[in-house]
């Protein structure tokens, strides 16, 4: 059965749209004119007049568009690749930030130092940041899924809910977080009062056994309502007549999920997983607010931070650690992405 | 009916606009916050600091008294939070921006070293040694200050800040709860675990800590005291920290350990959830009476005056050791003002430090931040004052305790890695001689 799916991703099309393309094409019939089909076959200039699109823009909308693009590039360049690559080259040496004290070149001694000295706990912060991703990607997602189902529906008591759950996005990190400190306090926060309920007491941001798990629930808590919308998107561009289709033929809940909602889904399962993945391994704010990186929440990304500016701030070995977690999130990055996209090709068709 | 449409704006007129408006910009970003040049007394003047509430209270009513007294003036008071935190990087732009005209910190040039190195140096030591400072020599008002003051911001003759106090720390408690129990402020540790058994006893929460957000660097209120009345007492001058930088002591000395035994049995009196508990809530908790004292430093007393004016305090030093003479009250020299060599209002930052210095200006100051004073003379009518008694302004220097930990030392010397086997010992993870042997087992003499 055709679910009139586009190839390319991002969900189905309609079925105007489906009816109107025809098999093998990928763009609309172009008017003829030069270059097209009276241009003469054979020969390199004419194969590349085939292959040239038609002008759909005038000139100057053109260049305000080429403008537009290099003043991105220039932005992106200016405030992106620069800093990553002095990062990656104060790495290499021993700069401290010092006005008038000159700085030498010390090669790789800083990545050395980070395995070989065990200078800033960096063993311990991997450790932190894998259970931290893993945690954080796996659940988050999940929740959203589901939350995205709910939501994904007309009403007025949906429109609320998707507002509430967008809500922890809206407030913050610091907000946020001050929120759930609040919350978590343990000498008369809501938390306490339960938790003495069963006869028990926790220090629960201040406890090494409660600390990550809290810090993955607040990280979870902020970021839901993103991945959610991100979700709901993705539903929305499901095609009813394809769960019509399936209803008629009497699919069941779980196998309209499985085998409808779920592959049509892939492009924002894609986006979402990639985003918390790369946004966890990379994320610092969170534990600064909730716990300064105490009780065993010590991640890569609070590492660099703490090293850089904390106490007994140290500028390169700060640059080392955070160039390294870049690569690694590169190098963690890069093949995910590859695999999630070949899903997609396999689901998706 | 035709309707002329309205010409629609030129790509062209666009893009020009946006180019210009994106040099301008640029243009702006490229400007320095220049406050017209080294050399003159007036225009604005930049100081930085941390957020130290009473402090910032203090420093904003002195700008409004200088510009008043130097009309064209105009003090631009720059803060971030914590100094350990965002306020590092704000120091760290300032100096190397050379955007500021006065910066302040909490540490001192004093002590250095016996032998210096790139990794055994503070910043601010690093910075002093390097000249990123400049010599406060000859200036009139240095001569108000004490020579111990003084000479903790001076490197070979030259001085290169201004200590503008000394913040006191150890046990605040709450007089009337004391009364109610009939208990006095202990002198002795035997004394001091009666205080505790009694109000424990009593279903009274002994003592408050919050090491929330902080971590186990917050138990320095605890072991500091234990060190210097334990081990301090049994040294030349009463300094650790020399003793450890020259080998003459170590960590595994049986008086460390005692501390550390000492530090694990106060622990038990601590409010439960301790650790959970924010840092920056422990005045508040204090000042509502959820414990009988607080541990803490006096930079926290207007926030408990502030949080319960009736509350009446005294102070102690934590005692560690059953010979009263040798507990003393810590203290730590704080709020050091410096003008980077580089400022662009030199005069100007001059004329502030010797406006701050005087009397009247300087004891206002003092009355607001809490402070106990660094000048030679003065009177003085802060809550501190009149919580530390006998004790205000007399304290041993936090400095002569623990010696500079670098980050370049190894794992468990570690600034952010010492205080966590502090914590391991009060929670019984690991004991004092194990944590001895791990302090010792990298330390690096260098004397």
């Amino acid at each position: 059965m055709s679910t009139g799916v586009n190839p390319a991703g991002g969900g189905a099309v309609s079925p105007a749209a489906r009816d109107a393309a025809q098999p093998g094409t990928a763009t609309a019939e172009r008017p003829a004119g030069p270059g097209t089909a009276s241009a003469p076959a054979g020969g390199w200039l004419s194969r590349w007049r085939r292959r040239r699109p038609a002008r759909l823009l005038s000139m100057p909308s053109r260049l305000a568009m080429w403008g537009g693009v290099v003043l991105a590039l220039g932005a992106y360049t200016l405030f992106g690749l620069v800093p990553t690559v002095g990062n990656a080259l104060i790495s290499l040496t021993d700069y401290q930030d010092f006005p008038g004290e000159p700085f030498n070149f010390i090669g790789l001694s800083n990545y050395t130092d980070m395995f070989t000295n065990e200078r800033p706990g960096v063993t311990a912060a991997i450790k932190a940041t894998i259970i931290f991703v893993l945690a954080v990607t796996i659940v988050q997602n999940a929740i959203a899924m589901m939350l995205a189902h709910r939501l994904s529906g007309p009403g007025r008591t949906t429109a609320i809910l998707r507002v509430l759950v967008f809500l922890p996005a809206v407030l913050g990190v610091v907000v946020g977080g001050l929120i759930w400190i609040l919350i978590f306090s343990p000498s008369g926060g809501p938390a306490a009062s339960v938790w003495s309920l069963f006869g028990a007491s926790s220090s629960f941001f201040g406890s090494p056994s409660l600390a990550m798990p809290l810090v993955i629930f607040v990280q979870i808590w902020l970021s839901l309502g993103f991945t959610s919308l991100v979700f709901i998107g993705g539903l929305k561009a499901i095609d009813p007549a394809i769960y019509e289709a399936a209803q008629i033929d009497g699919i069941r809940r779980w196998q309209r999920f499985r085998r409808i909602t779920w592959p049509l889904m892939a492009p924002s399962v894609t986006a979402n997983v990639l985003l918390a993945v790369v946004g966890a391994m990379t994320v610092f704010q969170t534990i600064y607010v909730l716990t300064d990186g105490q009780n065993g929440t010590m991640t890569l990304g609070m590492l660099s931070f703490n090293t850089a500016f904390g106490t007994g701030s140290n500028l390169a070995f700060g640059a080392a650690v955070s160039t390294s977690l870049f690569l690694v999130t590169l190098v963690l990055a890069v093949p995910l992405m590859w695999i999630l996209r070949w899903r997609e090709r396999r689901l998706l068709g | 009916m035709y309707k002329r449409k309205r010409p629609r704006t030129s790509p062209r007129r666009s893009l020009a606009a946006v180019a210009v408006i994106g040099l301008a910009a640029a243009g702006l970003a490229a400007c320095g916050s220049s406050s017209g040049g080294s050399g003159k007394a007036t225009g604005t003047l930049k100081i930085i600091t941390w957020v130290n509430p009473p402090a910032i209270t203090a420093f904003k009513k002195i700008d409004a008294e200088f510009e008043k007294a130097n009309p064209g003036v105009h003090v631009d008071l720059g803060s971030a939070e914590n100094v350990n935190g965002p306020y590092k990087t704000l120091l760290h732009t300032a100096v190397s921006g050379s955007s500021a005209d006065i910066v302040t910190l909490n540490q001192q040039v004093q002590p250095l070293p016996p032998q210096m190195t790139t990794s055994n140096l503070s910043e601010w030591q690093d910075w002093a040694v390097h000249g990123v400072f400049a010599p406060l020599n000859g200036q009139s008002y240095l001569k108000d200050y004490t020579s111990a003051a003084n000479a903790t911001e001076t490197y070979q003759g030259k001085q290169y800040g201004v200590v503008s106090g000394m913040y006191q720390e150890g046990i605040f408690y709450n007089k009337a709860i004391f009364a109610r129990y009939h208990l006095s402020p202990p002198t002795t540790y035997s004394q001091f675990l009666t205080v505790l058994r009694t109000l424990k006893s009593h279903g009274v929460t002994p003592m408050w800590l919050g090491l929330g957000a902080v971590g186990p660097t917050y138990l320095q209120f605890i072991y500091y005291p234990l060190m210097h009345s334990l081990w301090g007492a049994k040294l030349p001058g009463g300094n650790i920290a020399t003793a450890l930088q020259k080998g003459t002591t170590k960590w595994t000395d049986p008086a460390f350990a005692t501390a550390m035994s000492e530090e694990k049995t106060l622990g038990q009196y601590l409010e439960p959830g301790y650790t959970g508990e924010a840092w920056q809530g422990m005045p508040g908790a204090f000042a509502a009476g959820k414990a009988a004292m607080l541990l803490d430093g006096s930079w926290d007393l207007a926030t408990v005056q502030q949080a319960n004016p009736k509350i009446q305090v005294g102070y102690f030093p934590v005692p560690g050791s059953n010979t009263a003479a040798d507990n003393a009250s810590i203290g730590t020299y704080d709020l050091t003002f410096s003008i980077p060599n580089a400022s662009p209002n030199k005069t100007l930052a001059e004329k502030w430090l010797a406006f701050f210095s005087t009397p009247k200006i300087y004891s206002q100051y003092v009355d607001i931040t809490g402070i106990s004073s660094s000048q030679t003379s003065g009177t003085f009518n802060s809550f501190a004052s009149h919580v530390l008694g006998s004790y205000f302004g007399k304290a041993a220097l936090t400095s002569t305790v623990l010696p500079f930990l670098s980050d370049n030392a190894s794992y468990w010397d570690q600034p952010a890695n010492w205080p966590t086997l502090q914590q391991d010992v009060i929670n019984g993870s690991k004991t004092p001689q194990q944590v001895g042997q791990l302090y010792q087992s990298g330390w690096k003499v260098s004397g």
